[in-house]
């Protein structure tokens, strides 16, 4: 009796030790948090627009294709860094990228896409961060995929890396 | 000498028990009205800072926790109600925003398991010192 009450308890350690040891080992952000707006509307919004002289109105601009959406701002690193990916979404698949350019300076934005060259359709201005809050945005940059009934199917927080680069497109082919 | 190392570590804790919570609402970010504001700061202490994610934006500095520091007072100047601030951030954030898990049917082993442990723990002191008597 007393043997087989011994055996209980290592058996539910050795589990919980190969449960985390199987956490450890498989690829994962875990302060990365699913988004809730994931099969949901986008969310309405107006504002103005970086480089047109008309207003942003967001009604106007989802629903009929898909579209990504990328946060991104000049004083970020890894939007400069990922900018090259988004880049390869708008020529090379042609998929249309709108680019809300976040908490930002308007002159240093429009310089930084003169170099780094412009792959956005149209740049609405988040001025104080109102619009990323409706987004659940919490850390930029993040990139949102949107069906063409307007509606969120994936959301990436952090840089795009050639293996979200990948998935993403992956995600483009499963939806189109 | 064990004594005395006991008496620290029981001051420390009751110093850090008593001792208020350190925030970081800014000066300009105070609502005049005294009870909005008290409002205000017992939903701020209920709201996760998304960027740190183990503070609540009551105590964080950072910049997304002043936005819905600033968004939750403009929202009970509006006149909204509690509960609808709270339905507002967890539309858009999820429940991982709430610092207690609400009590759902996707949480109810979080909740009740520790019940369950504690019960578990009582038959087994129990059913120990049974054993023991009879010895």
């Amino acid at each position: 009796m007393k043997k087989q009450l011994l055996i209980a308890p290592t058996i539910l350690f050795l589990f919980i030790l190969l449960t985390l040891f199987y956490l450890l080992l498989i690829e994962r952000n875990p302060s990365e948090v699913p988004s809730n707006l994931l099969n949901k509307k986008v969310p309405k919004f107006e504002t103005e627009s970086l480089l047109k002289n008309e207003r942003f109105i967001s009604s106007q601009e989802f629903g009929n294709e898909i579209i990504l959406v990328n946060f991104f701002a000049t004083w970020c690193k890894p939007c400069r860094d990922e900018h090259i990916y988004i880049k390869r979404f708008s020529s090379e698949k042609e998929i249309r990228v709108i680019g809300i350019n976040y908490k930002d300076n308007s002159s240093n934005a429009i310089d930084w896409l003169k170099n780094l060259g412009n792959p956005y359709s149209n740049v609405p201005i988040d001025k104080n961060g109102r619009i990323a809050i409706d987004w659940g945005v919490y850390g930029i940059p993040e990139t949102f995929l949107i069906n063409s009934k307007g509606i969120i199917k994936y959301r990436h927080v952090g840089q795009i890396t050639k293996k979200t680069y990948k998935k993403i497109n992956l995600l483009i082919k499963e939806i189109e | 000498m064990i004594n005395k190392t006991f008496i620290i570590i029981i001051s420390i804790c009751l110093i850090q028990l008593f001792s208020d919570n350190s925030f970081t609402v800014e000066p300009e970010e105070v609502l005049e009205n005294q009870k909005q504001e008290l409002r205000a700061r017992n939903i701020s202490k209920n709201i996760r800072c998304m960027v740190c994610q183990n503070q609540s934006i009551d105590e964080s500095n950072a910049p997304l926790a002043k936005d819905l520091r600033i968004l939750i007072r403009n929202k009970i100047k509006e006149g909204k109600k509690d509960k609808e601030i709270y339905i507002f951030l967890t539309d858009r954030y999820g429940d991982f925003i709430l610092l207690k898990p609400p009590l759902k049917s996707s949480t109810l082993a979080l909740w009740l398991l520790p019940f369950i442990f504690l019960i578990i723990g009582f038959f087994i002191v129990f059913h120990h010192n049974k054993k023991s008597e009879k010895i």
